[in-house]
C-alpha cells in the first residue's frame, strides 16, 4: 500500500467501512508509517471538533418575518388572480374561446352547399336572375304530373334469366367431370 | 405563526399538539398538500434551526444565512406540490437549501462582495445572551469553532457541502448522495478529500 491507497481509505478505516483485508492492510502501513497514524488521529479529531461545533438557531423574529412573507405572497397571488381575468374570463379561456368560435364559423363556410350561397342575393339579382330563365308552357304542375306516363316501377319485359355459372367454376382440388 | 393555523383546511383535522412527535415528515407534508397550515408550522419548527446551521456553516454570513432559511420556507410554501413520496423529505429540503445556498455563494462571488472579516458582529445576535463573563476555556472553544468555520470557507463548494452535511448535520451517505445528486462512491470519495483537506488547514492550529 502507498500514500494514496491509504488517503483514498482513510475516512472508510475511521468509520469502519472496509473489509478485514483491507483493514489489515491499512494497519499494516500505519506500523510502518507514524506519520500516517499521526493523520488519522488529526482527521478524528477535525472531524470530533466539527460534530461538536454548536448549532446555530435563527433569530427571535423568524417565524414573525416568515409570517408576513407568507401573508404577502397569499396576497400577491390573490391580486395575481384577479388582475388577469375579466368577468371569471382568464387570457387563456379567452383566447381559447376566440379560437373556438373562428374555428365554427369558417367550418361552417367550407361544408355549406354551394347552391345555398344563392340564399345570400340580394332582391334585384334574384329577379334578374329568374329572367334569365328559360320559358315554360303554361301549365299547372299537378296536370304536368298526371300526364307524365313514365313510371320507373312499371316494366313490362321479360325479367332476364340469372346465369348460372357454377358449371364453368373449377376450385382446385375439385373431381367433378 | 398562529395565524397560518387558524387558516387550516376545515376539512381536514388539525394536527393535535400533543401527539406532534408521532407525524414523521413525510405524513406532515402529505396534510400540508392537502391544506393542513398547522403541518407546515411543525415542519417549520423541526427543520428551521437544522437548515440554519447548515447554511451558515456554508455561506459564514449569520444575516445571509436566515435570509436563505426563510427562501427554502417560502419554497416549502410556494412549492409544496413539487415534493412527491418518492424521497425522504429531509432530502428535499435540503436540496432546496443547498441549491439556494450556492446560488447565493455564486452571486457574491460574481459581485466580489465577500468581506469574511466582517462576520464577527453580526454574529452576536444571533448568539445565546452570554449571562458570565468568557471564561479562558469558552474563549479557547470560540476560536476552535472559528478557525474550523474558516477552514470550511477554503474548501471548495462540493466539498464544502458534503463535509457539513456528513460531519455537522450527521445525514447518511446515502442521503447526502441523493441531495447532492452524486453516486455514493463520489460522495464518500468528496466526503474524505474534505476531511483531508480541512485536516491540513488546521495542522498549524493545532
Amino acid at each position: 500500500m502507498d500514500r494514496y491507497q491509504f488517503e483514498d481509505l482513510v475516512s472508510d478505516y475511521i468509520e469502519n467501512n472496509i473489509s478485514m483485508s483491507q483493514r489489515k492492510q491499512v494497519e499494516a502501513y500505519l506500523e510502518e508509517n507514524p506519520e500516517a497514524k499521526q493523520k488519522v488521529e488529526s482527521v478524528k479529531q477535525v472531524m470530533a471538533s466539527m460534530k461538536s461545533m454548536p448549532g446555530v438557531s435563527t433569530s427571535a423574529g423568524f417565524m414573525n418575518n416568515l409570517n408576513k412573507r407568507i401573508a404577502a405572497e397569499k396576497e400577491a397571488s390573490s391580486v395575481v388572480k384577479t388582475a388577469r381575468s375579466f368577468k371569471g374570463y382568464t387570457p387563456l379561456m379567452a383566447s381559447l374561446s376566440a379560437v373556438v368560435v373562428v374555428a365554427v364559423v369558417m367550418l361552417g363556410f367550407e361544408f355549406m352547399p354551394e347552391g345555398s350561397s344563392q340564399a345570400t342575393l340580394s332582391p334585384t339579382m334574384a329577379e334578374q336572375q329568374l329572367d334569365d330563365l328559360p320559358e315554360m308552357p303554361a301549365q299547372t304542375q299537378d296536370s304536368m304530373l298526371a300526364e307524365s306516363e313514365d313510371d320507373s316501377t312499371d316494366y313490362d319485359g321479360d325479367i332476364p334469366v340469372k346465369s348460372n355459372f357454377n358449371d364453368r367454376i373449377q376450385l382446385v382440388g375439385d373431381k367433378r367431370p | 405563526m398562529m395565524n397560518l393555523s387558524s387558516r387550516a383546511s376545515s376539512s381536514i383535522p388539525s394536527l393535535n399538539m400533543v401527539e406532534d412527535f408521532s407525524y414523521t415528515d413525510e405524513e406532515l407534508i402529505a396534510r400540508f398538500q392537502e391544506g393542513d397550515e398547522q403541518a407546515y408550522v411543525e415542519l417549520v419548527n423541526r427543520y428551521r434551526d437544522r437548515l440554519m446551521s447548515f447554511i451558515y456553516r456554508f455561506v459564514n454570513d449569520m444575516e445571509k444565512a436566515e435570509d436563505l432559511v426563510q427562501d427554502t420556507l417560502m419554497k416549502l410554501y410556494t412549492h409544496r406540490s413539487y415534493y412527491r413520496n418518492i424521497a425522504k423529505f429531509s432530502t428535499w429540503i435540503y436540496t432546496i437549501a443547498g441549491n439556494l445556498a450556492k446560488t447565493e455563494l455564486r452571486r457574491k462571488k460574481r459581485h466580489k462582495v465577500t468581506n469574511l472579516s466582517q462576520m464577527g458582529f453580526e454574529e452576536q445576535e444571533y448568539q445565546l445572551p452570554s449571562v458570565e463573563p468568557e471564561t479562558g476555556e469558552t474563549a479557547q472553544s470560540h476560536y476552535a469553532e472559528k478557525q474550523i468555520q474558516n477552514a470550511i470557507q477554503e474548501l471548495p463548494l462540493h466539498f464544502r457541502t458534503v463535509v457539513i452535511l456528513r460531519d455537522i448535520q450527521e445525514l447518511s451517505y446515502e442521503e447526502i448522495s441523493k441531495i447532492v445528486d452524486v453516486p455514493l462512491g463520489t460522495v464518500k470519495s468528496r466526503i474524505n478529500r474534505a476531511r483531508l483537506q480541512l485536516q491540513h488547514s488546521l495542522k498549524d492550529f493545532r
